[in-house]
């Protein structure tokens, strides 16, 4: 073909992370040429999607399905993509279209707490990061800048920050204030910082209270991919929809020097470049290094030590629904606002698991209603019931830490997808740490559900944990390449020119989610790169951090 | 921008005025009385000067924003008291002699881009005060913007006399003694600093308002200012005076909100005059002879009720071609999130009904199609309201398609969109958004050329 | 019945265009609902229909057009759909079934009717069918479920007012909930 695959840096997923990091190096002056794998979505299609979905509970059904860049679904039934090694079952959810997976998500921003960054040495347990908390502040910063991050530094101290927040926290619930109210002083409950405009910012309006953050917020009002995308391709970026990277070629001194992608026709094409960077997320970005074999890389690239797709981390969630003794209706305003954070941290770190506790807002009509029609309420009785679990049912859940275990891993099926590669498995289990978390949560659930008068008491079994699709952990970075894949500034320990940015590289997973820390230690990565190619000694890089370095 | 968000931090405190523009800055001048100064302030945000004479962005009365005509781009010139830049060497006569006349300190005539047929309306009293406001109050700011440079034979300023001699009335305004003291005041007002025959009265061939149709609507660009006699279907008659000061101080009333450059007036201006001034010009517009529309069957606002049409859209996929997109379904994917599913609003009415609703009860669909392509951003008594814009989402096409859906279904269904329409007003659209008032005052540069054209023609016949 | 004979049932038989639905029901059904005095329906199998959908709404007023559209998604879709439903009706009336205790009832004497009920709930409370074995959405924003809370929830992704509307206490009121 006649066009030029060639750029300065082939960033291989159009995710938030990988737009945004492509962004910042087209606007350094770079020519930048992004992969992505699915197809280009609109809000406008995705809404629609929504309100004509027979499933609209299953925040994955408005989001097409590409049979040349397949993700998991699970409704109606599993499609069998991630393949399920046990013991404990792992269905991610994950969406591979331009713009990726935080199209539908609740926002949350969180920033780590510094020990979080530093387990191994505080409680013995996990690993400590290559890079400290300090010196993340100024990407967290600027993450949070470009995001438009609502929340109070006052509700927020476990995360010192030295600049304000950009926007001030978005308005409270009315369900959340009676909690809040309720539950103090023994639990204070807070606002979730998120990515959330609680007034115009960006262009974008603020938030209106559509309930519907997931599976699409229909003005907006939270940022996304896709804006990254739009940002990216408006400084110069050059987007190819429907590109499924498959290989990365190496040269004789190991440096990338292409990568290969197929069209959904299963033509193949090749993108050459300078610099690297695989942002496909925690599954998929471990899977592509894993299936780029060969003579001198049998097990795949950046893989000379088998660490890919090690140290799968998410945030395993148990929860309790009660009916409160007051009308505070669920469903008025944004879905996930408000959380309690005291048990984030402490010195039982060393024994079990931290855990946020979070409230949902999410509207319960439809669970309702689903769980009404099985149990064949018809009649005045299924109005008048509706109304009730609509107005008080409420729910708390927990959000566990994961620690990193090499044994909890993404490794390649024997399956194959319609291009013919390999689908991704997952080997995955819940530890005692983590359940000790979660059995330690009861009793504040049992708590928080008596101080709002609740009754009929609902908690998840045992062993049923939900999955929060925080996937992190498969790239790690670290300083040992004995136990990491790449170094503290994402670059692979094996590829000079190869980067990875986005959850993989978090080597823990703390008790918050992910995509900001993501976005952060993405623009971490990329000043490192631009710095470096402009020849600025590396021992100055700290420069534009506020920290000392390790 | 700036401007903008220079206004969000000043509305907080009703009135509280000064705080954007630095205030400070006190040049040369004799230290004038503090109250004239405010009341000049005051009357200055009546005049909307800042509207034209602040560039998107910049120093606040510096000049700099580029008006594009026919024959050249006029740029608004710096008024701050810079003695280098601005008007600061300017006295009092001077002062008076440019707003009210059209001159400037060097005896040229100024192009009336710049609204003195209205301003020559101002009493000798309020001029004193806002020269005082503009020498004591205003910061100085030393950069000069670029000057205007129209080609021959518009960059012979004396050729604007000839046109103020056939349209300047240099009256200033002469109260009615007939009439009570707010009528007067709102007289005064409307026919003078608020200046708003500029847009919305029309304008006759040679682009001076036609006063026979004093306030019977005009055209802004892409805009169309809308008649605001007291005729009870064409005009504001059927509107109670509370819900004329109302609109003029928020923005927005259940059955009409402003979008476009009636947004930047109240944005920029009449959200901080006072509920008495406010109220005058109610008074006083109520009174403005009644001219009826020909074709307006009934009132703008009494169009419509709540509509879905459901069985369009649920269950039904969308077409391959999105411009193939039927009305109900535009409705559902860009409308309804905040209208609503039956275009009823929301609880609060702080998203507005589409139907009984100024916005859809027009024959006349520019304003709907601008706003579906701009959006509103408005910042009003403290609070912020934006409609997003969907001129990068939308195709003409699709516009068209749901700007006559919306009439259909909650508006005036005899008013019809083009595709056609769509494209031009696209087109008109992002040029003008910088400043859409001042682009009807380009009206007048037409003005001039059509009477150059005149002079030119009867001298020909002469010689001839 | 052919196009002809429709005509001439219409023009020669008026009055048999205009029955209403009450004159389907027997006394326990007519109870149930009241507003079938008022209700006109076209033939036996609509008028059970509108009936069972009464019921198990627990509704005085449903939306006739929606009612049109699940109707005729039903009608297609399963087999035997009016007979079943007329004999279901039939049942309830001989049977005197409580709405809160017919799915279970079905479930253990009736397995072949127990379909029904289920269907009919389907559609009016989530506004979901399956046509051709693949469900599809028939309503959102007019399904009971929506309509029951909407004096106080939008249905999700619809704006709930303006910013911070949602801070203030919730008012419920029910007799506002039509308001979609």
């Amino acid at each position: 073909m006649a066009e030029n695959l060639s750029a300065d840096f082939v960033v291989i997923g159009s995710g938030i992370c990988g737009a945004l990091a492509a962004y910042k190096l087209a606007r350094a002056g770079a020519s930048v040429i992004m992969l992505e794998a699915g197809p280009r979505v609109t809000r406008a299609q995705l809404l629609a999607n929504f309100r004509n979905s027979p499933r609209r509970s299953d925040w994955m059904s408005p989001y097409p399905f590409s049979p040349w860049a397949p993700h998991p679904v699970y409704k109606p039934k599993d499609n069998g993509y991630l393949v399920q090694a046990g013991p404990y079952p792992y269905p991610a959810e994950y969406i591979r279209v331009v713009g990726g997976t935080t199209w539908h998500w609740a926002a949350h921003t969180w920033r780590y707490l510094p020990n979080d960054m530093r387990m191994q040495s505080l409680y013995g347990v996990g690993v400590d990061w290559p890079c400290t908390y300090d010196e993340l502040d100024p990407f967290y910063q600027e993450a949070e800048e470009i995001m438009g991050v609502a929340g109070s530094a006052e509700e927020h101290p476990e995360s010192p920050r030295s600049k304000p927040f950009p926007l001030e926290p978005v308005a409270e619930p009315w369900a959340m204030r009676r909690l809040r109210e309720r539950l103090q002083p023994e639990y204070p409950v807070v606002g979730n910082t998120v990515a959330r405009n609680s007034r115009t910012f960006g262009g974008r309006p603020a938030c209106c209270g559509s309930n519907n953050c997931q599976p699409i917020c229909p003005v907006d009002a939270q940022y996304h991919g896709g804006l990254a995308v739009d940002a990216a391709e408006a400084a110069g970026v050059r987007l190819i929809p429907n590109a499924v990277v498959y290989r990365l070629e190496h040269d004789e001194r190991d440096r990338i020097v292409a990568a290969h992608y197929f069209d959904p026709d299963k033509q193949s094409y090749r993108v050459t470049g300078k610099t690297f960077i695989v942002a496909a997320n925690g599954i998929e970005s471990p899977k592509l290094l894993l299936l780029s074999t060969s003579e001198r890389f049998p097990n795949g690239i950046a893989n000379s030590r088998d660490m890919v797709g090690r140290h799968l981390m998410d945030h395993p969630s148990t929860s309790l629904t009660f009916d409160a003794d007051e009308e505070v209706w669920l469903g008025r305003g944004p879905q996930s606002p408000s959380s309690i954070n005291t048990l984030r941290d402490g010195p039982f770190r060393a024994e079990f698991s931290a855990y946020r506790l979070d409230f949902t807002n999410i509207s319960r009509v439809d669970s309702t209603t689903q769980r009404l029609l099985l149990d064949g309420v018809y009649g005045p009785e299924f109005e008048k019931r509706l109304r009730y679990s609509a107005a008080r049912e409420m729910n708390v859940k927990t959000v566990l830490e994961v620690l990193p275990r090499p044994e909890n891993r993404i490794t390649l099926s024997d399956r194959k997808d319609a291009l013919g590669i390999p689908q991704p498995q997952v080997h995955y289990a819940i530890d005692a740490y983590t359940r000790g978390g979660a059995q330690d949560a009861k009793k504040h659930f049992t708590r928080i559900a008596e101080l709002m008068g609740g009754t009929n008491l609902r908690f998840t079994p045992d062993d049923a944990f939900a999955n929060n699709q925080h996937i992190c952990g498969t790239l790690s970075m670290g300083n040992d390449p004995n136990t990491s894949v790449c170094d503290r500034y994402g670059r692979a320990h094996d590829h000079e020119n190869l980067f990875f940015i986005g959850t993989g590289v978090l080597p823990t997973a703390g008790t918050c989610n992910s995509t900001l820390a993501a976005v952060a230690v993405g623009f971490w990565t990329v000043a490192h790169i631009l710095e470096e190619q402009a020849g600025v000694p590396s021992g100055k890089r700290a420069a534009t951090g506020a920290g000392a370095g390790t | 921008m700036g401007w903008i968000q220079a206004v969000k931090r000043c509305v907080g405190g009703l009135m509280v005025l000064g705080l954007a523009w630095g205030g400070a800055g006190v040049v040369g001048a004799a230290p004038a009385d503090p109250e004239l100064i405010q009341r000049g302030e005051y009357l200055a945000r009546v005049g909307d000067c800042v509207a034209c004479h602040t560039a998107p962005g910049g120093p606040v009365f510096a000049g700099g924003l580029e008006l594009p005509t026919p024959v050249g781009n006029i740029v608004a010139t710096n008024i701050t008291p810079s003695k280098t830049a601005g008007i600061g060497n300017y006295t009092l006569e001077q002062f008076d002699a440019a707003v009210r006349r059209g001159i400037r300190a060097d005896g040229k005539p100024l192009y009336p881009a710049m609204p003195y047929p209205s301003y020559a309306k101002v009493t000798d009293e309020d001029i004193e005060a806002m020269y005082a406001y503009f020498m004591n109050a205003v910061e100085p700011v030393e950069t000069r913007p670029p000057q205007t440079k129209l080609p021959f034979p518009f960059n012979i300023r004396y050729s604007m006399k000839l046109w103020n001699a056939l349209f300047l009335d240099e009256t200033p305004f002469q109260p009615d003694p007939s009439q009570g003291e707010e009528w007067n005041r709102g007289a005064y007002l409307v026919q003078g600093l608020t200046h708003c025959s500029t847009c919305h009265s029309p304008r006759n061939f040679l682009m001076a308002e036609d006063s026979s149709r004093d306030l019977a609507g005009g055209e802004v660009g892409p805009w169309h200012a809308p008649n605001i006699t007291s005729d009870p279907v064409s005009g504001v008659g059927s509107w109670s005076l509370e819900e004329i000061v109302a609109y003029m101080k928020q923005g927005s009333i259940p059955k009409s909100q402003a979008a476009g450059p009636m947004a930047e007036a109240i944005d920029h201006s009449f959200q901080y005059m006072t509920d008495a001034d406010l109220r005058a010009m109610a008074v006083y517009l109520k009174s403005v002879p009644p001219i009826a529309e020909d074709g307006v069957k009934k009132p703008v606002d009494s169009w419509g009720r709540a509509h879905a049409d459901f069985a369009s859209v649920r269950g039904k996929p969308w077409p391959e071609n999105p411009d193939e997109l039927n009305g109900p379904q535009l409705f559902d994917a860009y409308c309804a999130a905040c209208h609503q599913a039956s275009g009823q609003g929301t609880f609060d009415r702080q998203m507005p009904a589409l139907y009984q609703n100024t916005a859809t009860g027009r024959l006349q669909t520019n304003n709907l199609v601008m706003v579906i392509l701009e959006g509103i951003h408005r910042v009003s008594q403290g609070y912020e309201v934006r409609m997003p814009g969907f001129a990068h989402e939308l195709s003409d096409q699709q516009i068209a398609t749901l700007s006559n859906y919306l009439m259909q279904a909650y508006g005036n269904p005899d008013g019809q969109t083009s595709a056609e329409q769509v494209a031009n007003l696209r087109q008109g659209g992002p040029v003008s958004s910088s400043n859409l008032i001042l682009l009807a005052r380009a009206g007048m540069v037409v003005g001039l050329l059509v009477v150059l054209a005149l002079v030119v023609w009867l001298v020909r016949r002469r010689r001839s | 019945m052919d196009s002809k004979d429709r005509s001439s049932t219409s023009l020669d038989h008026p009055l048999s265009r205009r029955q209403l639905l009450v004159g389907f029901l027997s006394a326990y059904t007519a109870s149930l609902i009241p507003w079938a005095w008022a209700q006109e329906v076209p033939n036996e199998g609509q008028a059970a229909f509108m009936a069972l959908s009464a019921i198990i709404a627990g509704r005085q007023t449903l939306n006739p057009e929606l009612a049109k559209r699940i109707y005729e998604a039903l009608d297609r879709s399963e087999q035997d759909f009016a007979a079943r439903t007329q004999q279901l009706v039939a049942l309830i009336e001989e049977q005197k079934i409580d709405p809160l205790q017919l799915q279970a009832i079905l479930d253990k004497q009736y397995p072949q009717l127990a379909p029904i009920p289920r269907k009919l709930a389907t559609a009016w409370f989530l506004g979901v069918v399956e046509v051709d074995g693949q469900a599809q959405a028939i309503a959102y924003e007019e399904a009971l479920n929506a309509v029951f809370v909407a004096d106080v929830l939008k249905p999700p992704s619809y704006c709930y007012g303006a910013y911070g509307s949602w801070a203030e206490p919730p008012i419920p009121n029910p007799n506002t909930q039509s308001e979609v």
